[in-house]
């Protein structure tokens, strides 16, 4: 209670007879209840007295006396108080607020009249006094007074300035720090509400007891109180708004005190230098850059310069308006960010233009133009360091150029260094393992590496180069750059060009920029411009030379996409621009288009001029190419006209203009527009013409085929045609995940997105699942990934999943639990040709054969995959169906293939019988020209066939060989299988000609020989489409095959016996090991065997090589080097050896094809025994097996093992 | 309780709040004016000085302070405040007095803490 003029107010209070402020009334109640105690203090205070007169006494004159606060003062004598009450109320209340509340519980000397006494006297002599002074004396008084003394009147000695901070630490004596829980957004409210409570309750019953409450902005939603109790916390925040104690009080533990106080914002002002580049937050410049010009003292304000946006192109009536109301219409003062004007320097006679001389003044160096100072084209202001964005400015070098490009010659202030400076700490954000890196300073400059780790700000890098090699070096993040050579494929990772990808082309020093070099050239640090290189690329997008910081760029493969969306269109968008134009965004730039429209014209367009986006809903665009078969988004076409350009239609308006779209098209982007009846399909994609309509030669827009029900009754065949006739995927292979097994995509695993061709030369655009890279690849070089992890090629030999080639069918195929299961058979019976040969294959594995399957599989297949991929073309043209190499190599056993064929020929869906016998029938038959068993059927079905013929001869024929599939007798349901047939007659017909042409059957039964025999091919690789379901069975199916103890002696392999390579294995038994487990594991070639009676162990003859086993024991060694190692072994202990290199020749062991000896064409490399490897199977002689022998043999796929490895 | 004398608690809504560069007490600019900082007066000589009260004081300030019990309060110990009047404190005062304030403390032999937590010992 420093201050005397305390008392002075609160007796007034206490009187009621002098004017109080009133607020303190509030208090009054309090006040009297504790008069006692507080006459205590009064007294205490009276000691002080005489001590703070001084202060006392000069602080009222601070106001002249008046009349009035004499009248008070005589007032107050009456009332036997103090007369300085008077004069003290009145002080008080002019100055009401600023100590006033600190009095509240204070009283006056009461009624001590003695002291009043001398009060009176000294006041009286005060007057007397103060009348006496000179001039002089007041003029001296009056500026001692303000020279030194303030209202604390106290001299400013600081505080505790000698003690360290660390001595100021918090002791258990302190007390605690309490986190509180408030509004976020109220935390500084609340604590002055705490000041300003506690202030009014100090004297109160229940004064706070809390010492402090602070606030930090950084920590948002919480405050912190000083308190020795959580309960004086929550005392003393009760009854706030906002606070919520109710969310716990919690203590701030004791070594965590100083450093809610020391949080240190990362203060982006105190690094404000002329120079610095910031951005705008508000209004019409939002987000644009601006450069530092210069800063206030105090930091409140900065002076900036940006490029100005003036609207020229004012509307009428603003204009006018704005000359008239200049705050209210200020073209400069645009708020619509959306439509505000393009960035553009100030130029005198432009803006004079538009707006008139009256609005434009020129002062000096500077233009005045509605209020803003423009000077170098530049607008120059102060703006509130809180309107502007300091961190994350990251400019990019378009913006910079920007400042740049106005005066090159003038000495610039910008200066590239402090871009990268600025954005150093940006840079070590975007370095990540794997990058390339040079350090650019310090003791290892000049090394190059590879970033290895980060670890906050450092680095851990593989050294690259003569020395160091391999070296691992740490270094702080900051002292390396990106490195980029020409040629690398590069991202940008942000700004402006965020996700465009492109071969760097050159790589430059930041000095190397000529408009900055001369600031580089002075800068003292010479290595502090080579921060950040500029990176020099050829965008994969726009062909267009794009420079930014090498900070900004990362090594990527992908290409990018990302920057084709703006707003809400998109690159290749259909956009409606008027009533009467529609046009196809073709490019997208930061805020305008480039618009092709129906009639070939490009059209830059921003997007409000754009109507609206016509989105097309999938398969709702109806259209007809040339030969009236439907078109649909997607499909790639060929124009017959004008320059038979090739194109995916991208979207097709009205039926008529259809626009398409390819890349390699250089004009618009590669979009172009044309009339959809123009255009011919290029790809054998599945079209909605029925056989029935090919065959009959009528090409045309039989819209009628596309009912599915009129389809359907076409077909005759049954109820499951087409109900998704052509709408279906057009390829099975779409959407399946593939593996690259060639080429610089090895190893690369991808979705298939669209195919084009079929066979193994048929293209396929993968989407890669590393990046966002879209590849082009032969299917040859793609393996389809089963769910299992094996992999198998995507079409041909062992392609489960060959390519729809049929078209429409496949969704059906897919839906029928039969198709699933047993297909093959069922559908040579019915006619559902296509599954056959997927049937064949796989249900017949998954099912009941285990593990026979692959024979059939490939047999299903194949001929018609070699004819496509063409790579055994001539097999066929050889001999007709009959010398199919397939045949032949499967000659020896019934071949499944055959059926399927035939079956999926004559399925042919709707187009059911005549042809499909005929086509089916001849490969059937001549393959099995020599068996009767097939001969006789396939006749008898032709006519209408199909139960009788699936039912009966795949049961016998293949019932005897692998038992399996029970399936085969259902053939029944099969009967539907649709579309098969639809566009593979264009492409294939002319590479299947051979095929029928050659085939005396085959013209039998039709009109059009080649449209048979493009159905019969294809017939055949539908199969292939067949079906996941099928597929997973077939995965669960066939296990590892373990031979049979004498699988040695079986039948088929005594011609091949002696060359047989097996292994020694199983001797060492637990309790008996046979011959002591001396030749476990060795690798030995068998030299006799023969089966002995039933009831004796079935033995073998077996020469043990020593050299060229892979596993010898040094045990083993020793003693076989010595004795004769012919000896004869129990064949349960022999096993046989698969495969497994390339080229190795091997004995199929199971499976139809069993017996046959093969020749491995793909080097397995799964160490699953159950890998699909490709063979091609091999004559006696070794030679590949053809119709001559020069030619490659039937090549089909293989369980690795069902195969015995030869010598 | 503490015989410290009491700064002006400004209205929280304040727009104008401002912070003394040497003691980082925060009024708003009209009592800078009217009253002067209530710990350096005697030095800065704010009062009814507005360009002094702009050089000395500053709107850019972290974190507010109830300092209540300036005796007894380590917060206020620790943000050497103890001394001072009760009212609200910033915690972090960006900038640093001018000069001539730093020449004068340097005479008196104070040492001049700059509020801004940029030097810390």
């Amino acid at each position: 209670m420093s201050d005397i003029e305390d008392h002075d107010d609160d007796r007034h209070d206490d009187d009621g007879e002098h004017p109080s402020p009133p607020r303190r009334k509030l208090y009054d109640d309090d006040e009297d209840d504790e008069e006692g105690e507080e006459e205590e203090e009064e007294e205490d205070e009276e000691e002080d007295e005489p001590s703070t007169k001084p202060s006392t006494t000069k602080h009222r004159h601070k106001k002249p006396r008046t009349g009035l606060s004499r009248f008070l003062d005589i007032e107050a004598e009456v009332s036997s108080e103090d007369e300085e009450d008077g004069e003290g109320a009145e002080s008080d209340s002019a100055i009401d607020g600023f100590i006033s509340k600190e009095n509240d519980g204070v009283y006056g000397v009461g009624d001590d009249l003695d002291i009043d006494d001398r009060h009176h006297h000294a006041r009286v002599d005060y007057k007397r006094r103060q009348a006496e002074r000179s001039a002089e004396e007041i003029a001296r008084e009056l500026s001692d007074r303000y020279s030194g003394r303030g209202i604390g009147g106290r001299r400013f000695t600081g505080e505790l300035s000698e003690i360290p901070q660390r001595l100021l630490m918090p002791s258990v004596h302190d007390a605690s720090l309490w986190q509180v829980r408030v509004k976020p957004g109220r935390e500084r409210e609340i604590v002055f509400s705490l000041m300003r409570k506690s202030l009014d309750l100090e004297y109160t019953a229940k004064p706070m007891s809390i010492l402090s409450a602070f606030q930090r902005d950084s920590l948002p939603g919480m405050i912190y109180v000083e308190a020795k109790s959580s309960q004086q916390v929550a005392q003393a925040c009760a009854g706030l708004v906002g606070v919520y104690p109710s969310r716990g009080i919690h203590l701030v533990p004791i070594d965590e005190m100083s450093l809610l106080l020391l949080i240190k914002k990362v203060d982006a002002g105190e690094k404000i230098i002329p120079g610095t580049w910031v951005r705008l937050k508000r209004g019409k410049y939002a987000g644009d850059l601006a450069q530092v010009v210069d800063v206030t003292e105090n930091g409140d304000e900065v002076g900036v310069r940006f490029v100005p946006r003036i609207d020229l192109n004012p509307r009428e009536d603003e204009r006018g308006l704005g000359r008239k109301r200049k705050k209210g219409n200020d073209p400069t003062s645009n708020n619509n960010p959306s439509a505000r004007p393009p960035q553009r320097l100030f130029n005198y006679e432009e803006v004079l233009k538009v707006y008139g001389r009256t609005a434009v003044s020129k002062r000096g160096q500077v233009y005045v133009f509605f209020q803003d100072t423009y000077k170098d084209g530049f607008i120059e202001k102060d703006v509130k360091l809180n309107s502007i964005i300091l961190e994350d400015v990251n400019p990019t070098l378009d913006e910079i150029t920007m400042f740049n490009s106005n005066n090159p010659l003038e000495e610039s202030l910008v200066d590239l260094s402090i871009i990268a400076e600025a954005s150093r700490k940006a840079a070590l954000a975007v370095l990540q393992p794997g990058d390339h890196i040079e350090v650019f300073q310090g003791e290892q400059s000049g090394v190059h590496g590879i970033v290895q780790e980060i670890q906050g700000e450092t680095l851990t890098i593989t050294a690259l180069g003569l020395d160091l090699e391999g070296q691992k070096i740490d270094l702080p993040a900051r002292s390396v750059r990106k490195r980029f050579k020409p040629g690398d494929h590069v991202k940008v990772m942000q700004g402006k060009n965020a996700g465009e990808t492109g071969l760097v082309v050159a790589v430059s020093d930041t000095g190397s920029t000529p408009s900055t070099s001369n600031v580089n050239a002075n800068s003292e640090n010479g290595e502090k411009r080579r921060e950040n290189t500029v990176v020099t690329f050829i965008s994969d997008m726009t062909m267009q030379e794009v420079s930014v910081f090498s900070k900004d760029l990362r090594e990527a493969a992908e290409v990018g996409n990302t920057t084709n969306i703006v707003g809400e269109y998109e690159l290749h968008d259909l956009v409606q621009l008027d009533p009467q134009t529609i046009g196809v965004i073709y490019s997208t730039s930061r805020s305008s288009f480039l618009v092709l429209t129906q009639h070939s014209q490009s059209r830059l367009v921003h997007p409000h001029q754009i109507l609206q986006s016509l989105r097309p809903k999938p398969n709702s665009v109806i259209a007809t190419d040339k030969n009236s078969h439907e078109i649909r988004l997607g499909d790639t076409m060929q124009e017959t006209e004008n320059e038979h350009r090739t194109g995916r239609v991208l979207h097709i308006y009205q039926s008529h203009f259809a626009f398409l779209f390819n890349r390699d098209v250089a004009e618009h982007g590669g979009v172009f527009v044309t009339r959809a009846r123009s255009l011919v399909s290029v790809s054998p994609k599945g079209g909605v013409i029925t056989p029935g309509g090919a065959s009959s030669k009528k090409p045309t827009s039989d819209l009628t085929k596309m009912n599915p029900l009129s389809a359907g009754g076409a077909s005759g065949g049954g109820g499951f045609v087409g109900s998704t006739i052509g709408r279906g995927p057009r390829d099975r292979l779409i959407g399946a995940h593939v593996v690259v097994i060639k080429g610089p995509h090895k190893g690369y695993v991808g979705i298939v997105k669209d195919t084009n061709g079929v066979g193994l030369s048929g293209v396929a655009r993968v989407e890669l699942n590393t990046g966002n890279k879209v590849i082009s690849i032969e299917k040859g070089k793609l393996h389809r990934k089963l769910p299992d992890g094996r992999t198998e090629p995507v079409e041909g030999p062992g392609a489960t999943w060959g390519r729809n080639g049929g078209g429409g069918g496949g969704d059906n195929n897919f839906n029928l639990p039969m198709g699933g299961r047993t297909p093959g058979w069922g559908a040579s019976g019915g006619g559902g040709g296509r599954t056959p040969g997927s049937g064949g294959r796989t249900p017949s594995w998954g099912i009941g054969a285990g593990r026979t399957p692959n024979p059939y599989a490939t047999g299903g297949h194949q001929t018609p995959a070699w004819n496509v991929s063409s790579k055994t073309p001539n097999p066929y043209a050889g001999g007709g169906g009959g010398q199919t190499p397939a045949w032949s190599a499967g000659s020896k056993t019934p071949n499944p293939y055959a059926a399927s064929a035939a079956a999926a020929s004559r399925g042919g869906g709707r187009t059911p019988n005549p042809y499909a016998s005929g086509g089916g029938a001849t490969p059937g038959r001549n393959a099995w020209g020599g068996k009767d068993s097939w001969g006789s059927p396939i006749p008898a079905d032709s006519g209408s066939g199909i139960g009788g013929w699936g039912a009966e001869i795949p049961a016998s024929t293949w019932a005897a060989q692998n038992a399996p599939t029970p399936a085969f007798a259902s053939t029944p349901g099969f009967a539907p299988t649709p579309a098969i047939p639809s566009t593979p007659g264009g492409n294939l017909s002319s590479t299947n000609t051979p095929y029928s042409s050659i085939n005396p059957q085959y013209s039998q039964y039709s009109n059009n020989s080649n449209a048979y025999a493009s159905y019969g091919a294809y017939a055949a690789p539908t199969p292939g489409m067949l079906p996941t379901a099928i597929g997973r069975r077939a995965n669960e199916g066939p296990g590892e095959y373990t031979p049979p103890p004498d699988w040695l002696l079986a039948q088929h392999l005594t011609p091949h016996l002696t060359s047989l390579r097996v292994n020694i294995s199983g001797t060492k038994l637990p309790h008996q090991p046979y011959l002591d487990g001396l030749y476990e594991s060795l690798d030995a070639h068998i030299l006799a065997a023969s089966r002995v009676a039933d009831n004796y162990e079935q033995t073998a003859l077996v020469k043990v090589d020593l050299e060229k086993s892979s596993a010898v024991t040094s045990a083993q060694l020793a003693a076989l080097s010595s004795t004769p190692a012919d000896r004869s072994i129990p064949s349960k202990f022999l096993l046989p050896v698969p495969p497994s290199s390339q080229d190795d020749t091997a004995i199929v062991l199971t499976g139809p094809r069993q017996g046959d000896k093969v020749k491995l064409r793909q080097r397995p490399d799964s160490g699953s025994p159950t890998e699909l490897v490709v063979v091609e199977s091999v004559d006696a002689g070794g030679n590949a097996s053809g119709t001559n022998g020069t030619e490659g043999g039937a090549f089909w796929e293989c369980q690795k093992d069902w195969m015995c490895v030869c010598w | 309780m503490s015989d410290a004398a009491s700064a002006i608690i400004p209205a929280t809504k304040s727009r104008h709040l401002r912070a003394c560069l040497l003691c980082s007490i925060i009024q708003t600019s009209q009592d800078f004016r009217s009253i002067g900082c209530p710990n350096c007066e005697e030095i800065l000589q704010l009062k009814d000085n507005p360009d002094r009260i702009l050089a000395c004081s500053t709107s850019y300030f972290d974190g507010v302070i109830a300092l209540i019990d300036p005796e007894t309060s380590w917060v206020a110990r620790w943000q050497r405040t103890a001394k001072y009047a009760r009212g609200m404190y910033a915690v972090r005062v960006k900038g640093r007095v001018p000069e001539d304030v730093e020449a004068e403390l340097e005479s008196r032999g104070i040492k001049y803490r700059p509020r801004d937590q940029s030097d810390q010992d």
